[in-house]
């Protein structure tokens, strides 16, 4: 039987003119292209619309853009570096990756996301996908982000271009200074990107200046493609981001450099079949310090005889590298499938210790205080995935993807295994575990403007290293010290998600719905019986298995153009969280809606947008929620583009929070008011 | 049936596995005076005996493990296996007026068979040689001849920078003299370590003995931080006043730890602590 499908296999391997399947849709992924190029025209809604708006002044960061996809929000510390959450999935359940690589925060505080490391100037575009959906880069439960960096294009006329472009925020006097450089011939390319920021302390709608808002960053990327015929190309990737001095007002510390080195050798083959091979490292250097804080700053009420002659410092340096590899292969196996093999293997190597420096005044100082809050671990995931999609019928497609990651969890450090015999653990210095992923999607178009995508799935995920061997953590947003639980079972996830598309020439509609079922979901359970670490904690929290747990999210997006030049855009986001199905879950967003509209007429394009939230009273007061009130908050913005003697110059000027607003969103740890009134100013120049 | 089966072949798998272990194991050379100095040295007059009296430092106050080695005077390479020793410190404290004070402390005599050739024992010095002199008395009975001497060394007992030992009145209407004295962690590390203390009675002038009667409440806690450990294990008595317990540091730097000895559930001792830094 295996041997008979084999040789059909190897038969429609072989059929002669043939090569080329039907054009298959990616109906799976949302797909953003930040620059001017070519849109995935099989997506007819693909938030490029709305991501236009931002596009005009391009210095803004990442964030901006992240804010604006759907199902994306943001998790807010401080002015820079914000945690996007997808449908309620943050963290170790989203699966983040540039172009496939893997890459891991090195802060236990999760102040460095992976996409501060890259800015829109790197940024080719951003895939995401939803849900268990999201495992093709690794077993996971919330979803999946792969941003990919740009690259030159090869043989084309743009192929020698430069530019250069400052911007100007006046909120918190930000100057940007960007850059993109290219050079190419028949066989080779190259090109460079960058961008330096430097922002001071911004000013919230109600006067009040935000104290440690400030951030300083330098980002280089380059890239070299070499193409020695049609058929193969090899790229060298080299990104570089460094920061300093950020400030997070919403916790008792700030980062003074967070520094991010990437390399990536990548080597594609494209015939009838499509091969691609990667072998990447990764480095993050992540550096917290306290330096510019009052010791005592979170205090409300200072403890007797701990007044301000209590002097402490805190040392907090974090490290994570990662190298890894993948090889993959779609092969068109005959006219109506398509099979996709990805082989992949990474090690990350991650460690973060903490030492404090305490001093009373008038005393010496007492000896250092040490601890590894992620006690060394190297961890090693080995995975294959596989997908398959059939063109049952040329209005149905099925597309099936199964993934395997076999996962073992190396602890190096013989500190760390000490450190958890204080809570009677006596750890095995190696752990592995194999995970599973699988899901099934069926897409049927009911007619040419009408389409239905249903998705269901199951997959789990491993608990990240704080999860597992984190040491006294403090989180500042429910104010407890977490630690791990090194016996910490797999987050299980059933997925199900609709996405209805209507594609008319004058309207395009995308609903999607979703709802994650979650089991041994994992959160931070009070342990009355340790004391916390820190005068400011309020206790012990560890992490635990909760049994159940359920994610329902929705979104919309409506573009409407109904006359030429002339359009609007509506986003939608809504996620419902709930655990052991009574309490809320915390940091859930409510409603959010963007409205956009857009006219663009030749050279000139004026944008007017409206971002409102209602009120958010559904919250889980024991994990230091409070209500969050509903909020309104509109942006104009206008650019204009004429070619002077060679030298192609854009201007943009914008005024975000139009009416200067003091608000919040609900994400926003520490309840701190958002940047007040801005005028943006923004200039170009291209040759 | 089928379970005696089982168990015969359970307990021949046990015992093979016993044995070959045993095959396995080298019997290395110990030496017993890993890590020891010697601090006196003299001979035991009418027990044809040279004394050695090795520790791991300097005499200090506290307790501290004194390891005797007992050499033939007339040929100081046997060295002897077989002899009762008894230690005999004594503190000579001049008073103002009238007679000097004079007492003892607390002593752990060697065993009378030698432990790899040598007689480990104790001596837990209640204050250091400011206060008076101390004064280390050895009495051998050498087994080998049935003899018997004593040796007497002039001694000074350091205070060390950091105490390990609380010497305090009971709060109990006894007012008995306690003798509190920190002999683990040595070498404190993140993580559990193990915390042992002995607790000795003043009974008079000379005699200290071991008591077992109490019982010992630890709550470490980092002063500078505010918090403690968790997961502590309360010291409990195994054996001649030893009691021993578990406790946890969760970080490296200074710490405290809060002693409670207690009586009948009453505490009797009043503020005690150590201090543990590393």
């Amino acid at each position: 039987m295996y041997k008979k499908l084999f040789f059909l296999f190897l038969f429609f391997m072989h059929l002669p003119g043939k090569a080329e399947p039907r054009k298959q849709k990616s109906a799976i992924s949302d797909t953003v292209k930040l620059k001017e190029v070519m849109v995935m025209s099989n997506i007819p809604l693909d938030n490029k619309d709305i991501v236009n708006f931002y596009r005009t002044n391009q210095f803004s960061t990442l964030d901006n853009i992240n804010a604006r996809l759907g199902g994306l929000s943001l998790i807010k510390r401080g002015a820079y570096a914000l945690e996007p959450q997808m449908n309620g999935f943050s963290g170790g359940q989203l699966n983040v990756t540039i172009d496939g690589m893997k890459m891991f925060g090195a802060c236990t505080d999760k102040m460095d996301p992976v996409t501060s490391y890259i800015e829109p100037t790197n940024l080719k575009m951003i895939r995401l996908k939803s849900g268990t959906n999201g495992s093709e880069n690794g077993c996971n439960i919330g979803g999946s982000m792969d941003m990919t960096l740009q690259e030159p294009t090869l043989n084309t006329k743009q192929s020698d271009f430069s530019s250069i472009a400052f911007g100007y925020e006046s909120v918190s006097k930000s100057r940007n200074v960007l850059f993109s450089v290219g050079l190419g011939n028949k066989k080779w390319a190259w090109m460079a990107d960058g961008v330096y920021r430097k922002t001071e302390n911004y000013r919230a709608g109600n006067g009040q200046i935000i104290p440690f808002t400030q951030f300083e960053k330098t980002n280089v990327h380059s890239v070299l493609k070499f193409s020695p015929d049609k058929m193969n190309s090899f790229k060298a990737d080299i990104l570089f981001d460094m920061a300093n001095n950020v400030g997070y007002p919403a916790l008792p510390m700030d980062v003074s450099l967070a520094k991010a080195s990437l390399f990536a050798l990548e080597f594609q083959r494209k015939t009838k079949l499509k091969l691609k091979a990667k072998l990447y490292f990764n480095q993050i250097i992540h550096v917290m310090d306290d330096s510019k804080r009052d010791s005592l700053y979170l205090l409300k009420v200072k403890p007797v005889g701990k007044s301000d002659s209590v002097y402490m410092r805190m040392d907090m340096p974090g490290k994570s590298s990662t190298l890894g590899a993948y090889v993959q292969l779609i092969i068109p196996w005959n006219e109506n499938n398509r099979l996709t093999l990805k082989v992949d293997n990474y090690s990350n190597y991650s460690i973060a210790e903490m030492t404090m420096h305490m001093r009373y005044a008038g005393f010496a100082p007492e000896p250092p205080m040490y601890m590894q809050t992620w006690p060394a671990m190297l961890r090693n995931v080995a995975g294959i995935y596989v997908e398959n999609s059939t063109y049952l019928t040329q209005k149905l497609v099925l597309t099936a993807n199964v993934r395997m990651d076999y996962n073992i969890d190396n602890l190096q450090s013989e500190y760390g295994q000490q450190q958890f015999s204080i809570f009677n653990y006596s750890l095995d210095k190696v752990q592995s575990k194999l995970i599973k992923s699988v899901n099934l999607l069926a897409r049927y178009d009911f007619t040419n403007d009408f389409t239905l995508t249903s998705t269901i799935g199951h997959s789990e995920r491993m608990p990240t290293i704080g999860e597992r061997l984190g040491f006294y953590l403090f989180n500042a947003y429910d104010g407890y010290d977490y630690i791990g639980n090194p016996d910490m079972k797999t987050e299980k996830s059933n997925f199900i998600k609709l996405d209805f598309q209507l594609t008319k020439p004058k309207i395009k509609l995308n609903v999607s719905p979703s709802i994650s079922f979650l089991n041994d979901y994992i959160m931070g359970i009070t342990d009355t019986k340790i004391q916390a670490m820190n005068f400011y904690a309020n206790g012990i929290r560890v992490y635990t298995n909760v049994p159940s747990a359920k994610l329902f999210s929705t979104d919309l997006q409506l573009l409407y153009t109904p006359i030429q030049n002339f359009s609007a855009f509506w986003l939608s986001k809504f996620t419902f969280g709930e655990i052991n199905h009574t309490e809320a879950m915390p940091l859930i967003p409510p409603l959010k809606n963007i409205i956009a509209i857009q006219y663009q007429k030749d050279e000139l394009q004026v944008q007017a947008e409206c971002e409102t939230a209602l009120a958010q009273n559904r919250i889980n007061i024991n994990y230091g929620e409070s209500k969050t009130p509903a909020f309104a908050v509109f942006n104009i913005k206008g650019a204009y583009g004429f070619t002077l003697s060679k030298v192609l110059l854009n201007f943009s000027t914008g005024i975000t929070n139009l009416f200067n607003k003091a608000y919040y969103e609900h994400l926003d740890w520490g309840r701190i008011y958002r940047p007040g009134r801005s005028l943006e100013l923004y200039i170009k120049m291209s040759y | 049936m089928k379970t005696n089966i089982l168990n015969i072949i359970i307990a021949l798998l046990v015992s093979t596995m016993l044995f070959s272990c045993k095959d396995e194991v080298e019997t290395t050379k110990v030496n017993p005076l890993e890590g020891f100095i010697k601090l006196e040295e003299g001979y035991a007059i009418g027990a044809a005996a040279k004394v050695e009296v090795w520790g791991k430092k300097n005499f200090f106050m506290g307790y501290n493990n004194l390891t005797v080695v007992l050499l033939d005077s007339i040929n100081p390479t046997d060295t002897l296996k077989d002899a009762h020793i008894y230690f005999q410190p004594l503190m000579t404290m001049p008073q103002t007026t009238g007679m000097p004070m004079k007492h003892a402390c607390p002593v752990e005599n060697p065993d009378e068979a030698a432990i790899n050739g040598v007689f480990p024992g104790a001596v837990a010095f209640v204050m250091p040689s400011m206060g008076g002199t101390w004064n280390l008395g050895v009495y051998v009975h050498n087994h080998k001849n049935d003899k018997s001497g004593t040796v007497n060394f002039d001694i000074t007992v350091d205070s060390p920078t950091t105490s390990v030992m609380s010497v305090f009145t009971s709060q109990s209407p006894d007012s008995a003299k306690l003798v509190l004295s920190l002999l683990q962690p040595l070498v404190p590390q993140v993580g559990m370590n193990d915390i042992e203390f002995t607790l000795h009675k003043k009974a008079s002038m000379m005699e200290w003995p071991a008591d077992s009667t109490y019982t010992i409440e630890i709550a470490p806690e980092m002063p500078s931080m505010g918090h403690g450990s968790p997961n502590n294990v309360n010291p409990v008595h195994v054996g001649n006043g030893h009691y021993k317990g578990k406790v946890n540091f969760t970080m490296t730097g200074e710490w405290k730890i809060n002693v409670a000895v207690k009586k009948d559930g009453t505490t009797v001792s009043k503020n005690a602590y150590f201090n543990i830094t590393f």
